[in-house]
């Protein structure tokens, strides 16, 4: 059922700002600078393991279509719902 | 049989550089002698800022495999990040100042020294007592240099207020002048022409010592005299300066005649490119800038102000096995700044890795955020992603965006909270 949903997702946001050469790793270790090693946070940026990964997706994909002022706003704009969910999947393996 | 088959290369070459190190020079003071380490490839790591220190915690995990050395100058690190916060007083300088953490770095070989001199042709560091080091593979994060291109300006003058502008103890020198300040009190920052070091901080710091002045009650003016016409988040700090420091903030563009061609320590005065006079009583000349000076001392940058090296590696493009990066690097459309340095380390060690066990080099991609404060409770950011160019030897931007002038006061005040997190991380990682 999740794979469906996130299958649905590939289909309906094909774009891709990134070269598709570009592994999602290279894109995470980015997110670690400000996420912390473990992606544990700090006092003022949250930890991403009190996220479930279905709950980091959609934040994600919220931040993308959002145009509000929050960095995070900035930072995914470049990032489509494939890359969102790639990154989700290498997060989340890795933070369980 | 493949994997090591370069280290074999350099081994070779290494050993007899450790056997002619022998006999023209003194003996590289750090143990060495034991056949194990003599087996590994050496990785020396000169400079231990945001850039040598995201490296080295990179390379940790592979400590058992390499012999890792680190060559720093000072004994503690001081960065630049947060520190216009530690000049108007809002942090602590405990704040940004970092021990190293000798448990962490147990199986790192840690030198305190500067670097003389690098001997490429026979892939030799000479440090500032005259020892010899081998390396296999170099990489140089020494920060940059200053030009003194001003007349009358000498940025190593002990007696004028110092620019504050790489992370030394001129900062205690630098408070202390801004202490001693008048009840009235003219100001001048003299911002540097492009490519420098952190481009929002001359502007940030004129917010700050406009927010420290007026906290301390002292009627002031800020000039400040700019080598360009533009700056980056430049619509952002103007809002700023008119909302909450009203008239005492004044920027003089080049076209304006804001280039300082001159300074006068005696009667503190400048003079600008069209033959303006302006006096005041506390002139900061934050210089232009260059890439670091051992990097022109060892010939690595030839006649260029800054280093070219292959994006995908750090390479220098025209000496092996040396690897520069942070603000003494061209880097393209990347600014010189921490989070730059941050970004562009973790690429070098990991494709340093993958070269020395001859696996595929990954294709990078960069983030750069950078905030600036215009106050305790206001913060603004900037950031853009990059990746390479499709012939994959330029580093560039898929667009930068900025906090939105008009954003409300509250997230303001949420990006001061995202840069102090940002920084707590980094540091937290890098220095432990």
């Amino acid at each position: 059922m999740k794979k469906n949903k996130y299958l649905i997702f590939l289909i309906l946001f094909p774009f891709h700002i990134f070269a598709n050469d570009i592994q999602i790793n290279v894109i995470i270790e980015n997110c670690k600078s400000c996420h912390g090693q473990n992606y544990e946070g700090n006092k003022y940026i949250k930890s991403l393991k009190t996220l479930e990964k279905e709950e980091f997706i959609s934040k994600m994909i919220k931040y993308t279509t959002s145009g509000d002022n929050h960095v995070m706003t900035r930072i995914s704009k470049v990032l489509n719902k494939k890359d969102i969910i790639k990154m989700a999947e290498e997060i989340y393996e890795k933070v369980q | 049989m493949k994997k090591f088959s370069n280290y074999r290369r350099s081994f070779l070459k290494s050993s007899s550089y450790f056997l002619s190190s022998l006999l023209f020079g003194t003996l590289f003071k750090i143990s060495d002698s034991t056949a194990d380490t003599k087996l590994k490839p050496r990785i020396i790591i000169v400079g231990f800022g945001i850039g040598g220190a995201t490296c080295l915690s990179y390379l940790l995990k592979f400590s058992k495999n390499f012999d890792i050395v680190v060559i720093e100058k000072n004994e503690k690190i001081q960065t630049c990040p947060m520190s216009n916060l530690v000049i108007a007083d809002i942090i602590p300088y405990s704040y940004i100042s970092h021990d190293f953490n000798h448990k962490r770095l147990k199986n790192i070989k840690f030198l305190n020294s500067s670097v003389k001199k690098i001997y490429t042709y026979k892939k030799i560091i000479e440090t500032e007592d005259s020892s010899k080091v081998y390396y296999d593979y170099l990489i140089l994060s020494p920060g940059i240099n200053f030009k003194n291109d001003i007349d009358g300006y000498n940025s190593e003058d002990r007696t004028i207020v110092p620019h504050c502008w790489n992370g030394t103890k001129d900062i205690f020198n630098f408070k202390k002048r801004l202490n001693d300040l008048e009840k009235k009190s003219t100001i001048i920052i003299s911002a540097p022409d492009y490519p420098y070091r952190c481009p929002p901080a001359p502007y940030e710091r004129a917010s700050l010592l406009a927010n420290f002045l007026k906290r301390k009650k002292i009627n002031f003016k800020i000039l400040i005299l700019d080598s360009k016409d533009s700056f980056t988040k430049k619509d952002i700090f103007l809002n700023e300066w008119r909302n909450y420091y009203k008239e005492s903030i004044e920027w003089i563009s080049k076209s304006n005649g804001g280039k300082v061609v001159y300074f006068d320590k005696k009667d503190n005065y400048v003079k600008t490119s069209n033959g303006s006079k302006f006096k005041a009583d506390f002139i900061n000349i934050i210089p232009n800038q260059k890439a670091a000076d051992i990097l022109t001392r060892s010939g690595l940058n030839g006649d260029k102000d800054w280093c070219n090296v292959n994006p995908m590696t750090f390479e220098l493009n025209d000496f092996r096995d040396i690897f520069v990066i942070g603000d003494s690097i061209d880097a393209g459309d990347m600014p010189k700044s921490a989070f730059s340095a941050n970004s562009q380390a973790k690429i070098l060690a990991t494709n340093l890795v993958n070269r020395i066990y001859d696996k595929e080099l990954l294709n990078p991609v960069f983030l750069n955020t950078c905030y600036s404060f215009s106050s305790s409770r206001r913060a603004f950011s900037i950031t853009s992603w990059y990746k390479l160019n499709n012939q994959k030897t330029k580093i560039v931007s898929l667009g930068s965006s900025t906090t939105k002038v008009d954003a409300l006061s509250h997230q303001y005040f949420n990006e001061t909270r995202q840069a102090y997190g940002w920084y707590e991380n980094l540091v937290k990682t890098i220095y432990g």
